[in-house]
């Protein structure tokens, strides 16, 4: 083993080293040498195997973003995934548990001409992330709790949210109910009919939506003078049908003969109700089928919003009918907008979509990190294709973010007047 | 084995005789058996059983413990005054480790015997012996902890495990 002291001067990290005594293969006991194997010197010469065939998944994803091909590897036993870059393919492709990281390294250079000395380390981590750790990020609002636990009106609104974030009703057996479910209609509603349909309904809903926006003050007066509560009951009414717009991500899933993992219901971050659905198995389809089950969710606002503003229309002009009716039109188009609408710090279907084409999985984080970094003037000065990316999103989102606030609040305004 | 000048001169500069006084360190001296080795010779192997400890008097010593087949990690490699083997003189227990001989050298061994006639003859000079035995026992633990995790290093830079990203 090597000097275990330590000097008081700063000193480079000092990789560690074992000394082995390896005795010849005469079993001669009184001959034997002495090696000494430093760690790096055991990580080159280490031979990654990668799983057995039959226990992954590897499938081509895209990117216009950089020009580049990505590829989705998914540990069918562990259930999760990974992003590959195309040398990053090549290098899983090299672990097959008899070629060294020295020679895949070779190999690398020989086949791109360069080597990135990071490359093969970083991909082993992302490897073993993969196979080892379930990441649950917490938010900002959980983090600043934590920071200030000790003031006890925040630990208790802490221990509120972690008792709610622990309701959780949700089943990992669905896949046969979906199954049924698409047996039973559900194929219908990925038709060219259905499209056909989908866009009839919008573009009456869209007329009637006009129609009633000039009517506006007419139509609230229904609410009898409590326009706020009845809004409320409105999204009330809208958070179920939240469940619809997941149920139909998972019947684009079974239409893409993937699986659906888990269906459930949660507070998200301990305080936002919702449904949800695992649609995570759809990464290892084609790209259109990624766009189709994104879109489809959505999709449900904007049939249930269009009927809503139909019905709206034919109802008597004051009624609370018509109010109830164009209000729950309001927020299912409203809805419809925010999930497919990428730029607004919330990753929705379209955020999603948006991530896909641009081949960048992680944009929001880098951005906003980037954001962050140029907040505190510590931010690259390279401004390059990546940072305009990042530098648009951040933009675009803060202004989409205020627009809508300040739709709403005019909304409000229109409908108390 | 009588004590000649050079083995008393080579006994007072042991660090684990170091506070014994010259006579007691001379009948010491006479329980001690010198036993030279040839470059290789295997001394104990791990799993053997054990009834001295030894002290070295001149050459190198490596002390290994069976990894797999054919590879044993180093423990230690030890020379002129060290000693080695006393977990097996006092517990009784198998020997821990193999010890080889990594060079020509020569060892003083002290049996169960020597030790009982020290302590019954002089038990100060037992005392200071046994005094000086545990702190060195205490720098070897720290050792032990310091190869852990010296160790565990290797095995996470070896394998290119990276908790700190976790």
């Amino acid at each position: 083993m090597s000097d275990l002291r330590t000097s008081s001067t700063p000193t480079p990290p000092r990789r560690a080293k074992l000394e082995l005594l390896v005795r010849p293969a005469n079993n001669a006991e009184e001959s034997f040498e002495v090696r000494e194997i430093g760690s790096a010197t055991a990580f080159v010469q280490s031979r990654p195997q990668r799983l057995a065939s039959g226990s992954f998944e590897l499938a081509e994803g895209g990117s216009r973003m950089a020009g580049q091909r990505h590829f989705i590897l998914k540990n069918t036993t562990t259930e999760r995934y990974l992003m590959l870059t195309e040398p990053e393919k090549f290098l899983w492709e090299q672990m097959d548990g008899r070629t060294s990281l020295q020679e895949i390294a070779t190999a690398y250079v020989l086949r791109y001409g360069a080597f990135d000395f990071d490359v093969i380390p970083n991909l082993i981590r992302k490897l073993q992330r993969a196979q080892l750790l379930t990441l649950t990020p917490s938010s900002r609002l959980r983090q600043a709790l934590a920071r200030n636990r000790r003031q006890p009106v925040v630990k208790a609104i802490e221990n509120g949210l972690t008792v709610l974030e622990r309701i959780n009703i949700s089943s990992r057996n669905v896949q046969r109910v979906f199954t049924a479910m698409y047996r039973f209609g559900g194929c219908l509603l990925f038709t060219r009919a259905a499209v056909v349909v989908l866009a009839a309904l919008a573009l009456a809903g869209l007329a009637a939506g006009v129609k009633l926006w000039q009517e506006g003050g007419d139509i609230v007066a229904g609410f009898g003078g409590h326009a706020i509560r009845a809004i409320l009951m409105v999204k009330l009414l809208f958070f179920f049908t939240v469940a619809t717009h997941q149920i139909v991500h998972g019947l684009a899933l079974v239409h893409y003969r993937r699986r659906v993992r888990e269906f459930g219901f949660t507070f998200l971050h301990g305080f936002v109700p919702t449904f949800y659905v695992d649609v995570t198995d759809i990464f290892m389809a084609s790209r259109r089928a990624r766009v189709v089950t994104a879109v489809a969710g959505a999709s449900v606002h904007l049939v249930l919003g269009s009927i809503w503003f139909i019905v709206a229309s034919l109802s008597p002009l004051g009624s609370f009918t018509q109010a109830f009716a164009a209000a729950s039109g309001m927020i299912q188009w409203q809805a419809f907008m925010i999930a497919l609408y990428p730029f607004c710090f919330i990753e929705m279907d379209g955020y999603h979509v948006l991530v896909d084409v641009l081949g960048v999985p992680t944009l929001k984080q880098e951005a906003m990190a980037w954001a962050g970094a140029l907040a505190r003037g510590r931010a690259p000065r390279r401004f390059g294709r990546s940072e305009q990316l990042f530098a648009l999103y951040v933009a675009l989102s803060a202004l989409s973010v205020a627009a809508f606030v300040a739709f709403n609040v005019m909304l409000v305004l229109h409908a108390s007047s | 084995m009588s004590t000649s000048t050079e083995t008393l001169a080579f006994l007072r500069e042991v660090r684990l005789f170091k506070d014994i006084a010259e006579p007691e360190l001379m009948i010491l001296g006479q329980s001690l058996q010198e036993r030279p080795l040839k470059r290789g010779q295997v001394i104990c192997r791990e799993g053997d059983p054990g009834e001295e400890m030894f002290v070295v008097r001149r050459g190198s010593i490596v002390i290994s413990k069976l990894v797999t087949g054919r590879v044993e990690q180093v423990l230690a490699r030890i020379g002129p005054g060290d000693f080695f083997g006393e977990m097996s003189l006092f517990d009784r227990s198998p020997r821990s480790a193999t010890v080889q001989a990594d060079s020509d050298a020569t060892l003083l061994a002290l049996d169960r015997e020597g030790l009982r006639r020290m302590t019954e003859v002089s038990p100060k000079a037992a005392a200071a012996f046994f005094h000086a035995l545990v702190l060195i026992f205490i720098e070897r633990l720290r050792a032990s902890g310091d190869l852990v995790a010296e160790v565990t290093r290797w095995g996470l830079e070896a394998t290119g495990l990276d908790l700190d990203s976790r």
